[in-house]
């Protein structure tokens, strides 16, 4: 589970099987600190949610709001009939509101808009983080989306395991990396060189956070696989 | 990469929940708790007999209706012309122009490079690979510095540390052509084209 662990696969790159190189840091790669803190605010941008759709979706209720009351009032100033309700009548009810609905329904229409309301509320407070890693790159800055991550570390368990695509399962989450396989009956498999493979794969995707892995092999194997 | 305003957004959709929490928080005590029930009869009394009040006083001369709706209309137009400004923010800063500097030349005037250019070239460095199920190429303006943006989608299984550095690459190439060395960010993304098609096996 240590990622400093000293494996000799770890730090071999060379005999990843796809023959990939890891990213070297050129010799120009000190050229890129200037913009170094714009980069990095770039990146945390990118992690993040921005909250847009939300954004988009308060602002239309709150527009559908103001025509409606627009409406109304517009109504209400040129002394025509109300369209649904006349603002003053509206008053008055919600004045002497525990009267005049049922309690259930009443309670239920609470709950609905503070449900409403919260949903609203946490996406503006929490951090809105995304399902996504930065990898380190000398020229670029790069996010990578948690499922390439874990489609690249699925294949490169599935090589070391000798097993077929569907006996290998990878979930990708913030801090740690899970790899679950299902073993072909009858031939026995080493959690310790999936492991070394997929730790051997994420040294070289060089990640920010970086994850820890989890291997877990299942009781039971697939027959004829 | 884009300008979204986002602290902007959280508090304006905080203050939009809090709100609706509060309202919905009420509803709710109203319907369930008794007390509360005389609190907001007294409360709620008290503020719309002081609003009738304030629409009694506005009252044009010679008519029944008050000038305090016409107020009301106003702030709702306000309301919705901030609304839609502020969506009109979500997303903004693409630029055209990737490199506008001046030429150490004999020649006057300065030289401007259009943001096409690095989007094609990078587009259709990207479009011959089979590794990839899509690519886009944007050009966006950060803190007042033209950056480009590139998207891509490998298939399943494509070892991602490997494109990002064959992206750096291209954009160290790009970098000789315009003289210039442009911020860009990459991002590896999966989609749905990509989780359905066949998987990267060989390469």
């Amino acid at each position: 589970m240590n990622r400093h662990t000293a494996d000799p696969v770890s730090n071999d790159f060379s005999d990843s099987p796809a023959g990939y190189s890891a990213p070297e840091l050129s010799p120009d790669a000190g050229e890129f600190r200037p913009d170094a803190p714009r980069m990095s605010r770039i990146l945390h941008r990118e992690t993040h949610s921005s909250r847009a759709g939300i954004a988009a979706l308060a602002a239309i209720l709150v527009i559908g709001f103001c025509v409606y009351a627009l409406l109304e009032s517009g109504v209400h100033a040129v002394g025509q009939p109300a369209w649904l309700i006349d603002p003053q009548t509206a008053a008055e009810r919600i004045t002497a509101l525990p009267q005049g609905i049922p309690p259930l329904l009443l309670g239920a229409a609470g709950a609905v808009v503070a449900m409403v309301g919260l949903f609203f509320f946490l996406n503006a407070i929490l951090p809105g983080r995304r399902a996504r890693h930065v990898l380190r790159n000398a020229r670029v800055a790069v996010v990578v989306d948690d499922e390439v991550i874990a489609a690249s570390l699925a294949r490169r368990a599935r090589v070391a395991a000798n097993v077929t695509q569907e006996q290998v399962m990878v979930v990708v989450s913030q801090n740690l990396v899970v790899v679950n396989v299902r073993p072909t009956s009858g031939i026995p498999i080493r959690s310790e060189l999936i492991r070394a493979a997929v730790e051997d794969e994420l040294e070289s995707m060089d990640l920010t956070p970086r994850p820890e892995v989890r291997v877990n092999l299942a009781e039971t194997g697939v027959i004829g696989a | 990469m884009n300008g979204t305003p986002r602290l902007l957004n959280r508090i304006l959709i905080g203050i939009l929940g809090l709100k609706l929490l509060a309202i919905g928080v009420l509803l709710a005590l109203l319907a369930t708790v008794p007390a509360v029930g005389t609190w907001w009869h007294g409360w709620s009394g008290a503020a719309w007999s002081a609003m009738q009040g304030a629409f009694d006083r506005t009252r044009f001369p010679g008519r029944s209706e008050s000038w305090l709706w016409i107020v009301a209309a106003a702030v709702l137009v306000l309301l919705i012309v901030l609304m839609i400004a502020w969506v009109a923010q979500q997303g903004k800063g693409r630029v055209s122009v990737l490199v506008a500097d001046d030429d150490d030349g004999d020649v006057p005037g300065d030289v401007r490079i259009g943001g096409m250019l690095a989007e094609q070239a990078l587009r259709s460095a990207l479009a011959e690979r089979t590794d990839l199920m899509g690519s886009a190429v944007w050009t966006y303006e950060v803190k007042g510095t033209p950056g480009l943006r590139v998207r891509i989608e490998p298939r399943q299984g494509v070892a991602p540390h490997a494109l990002a550095d064959d992206v750096g690459r291209l954009v160290e190439a790009l970098d000789a052509v315009t003289g210039k060395r442009t911020p860009v960010l990459l991002h590896i993304a999966s989609g749905t084209r990509a989780r359905f098609t066949r998987a990267e096996r060989v390469r």
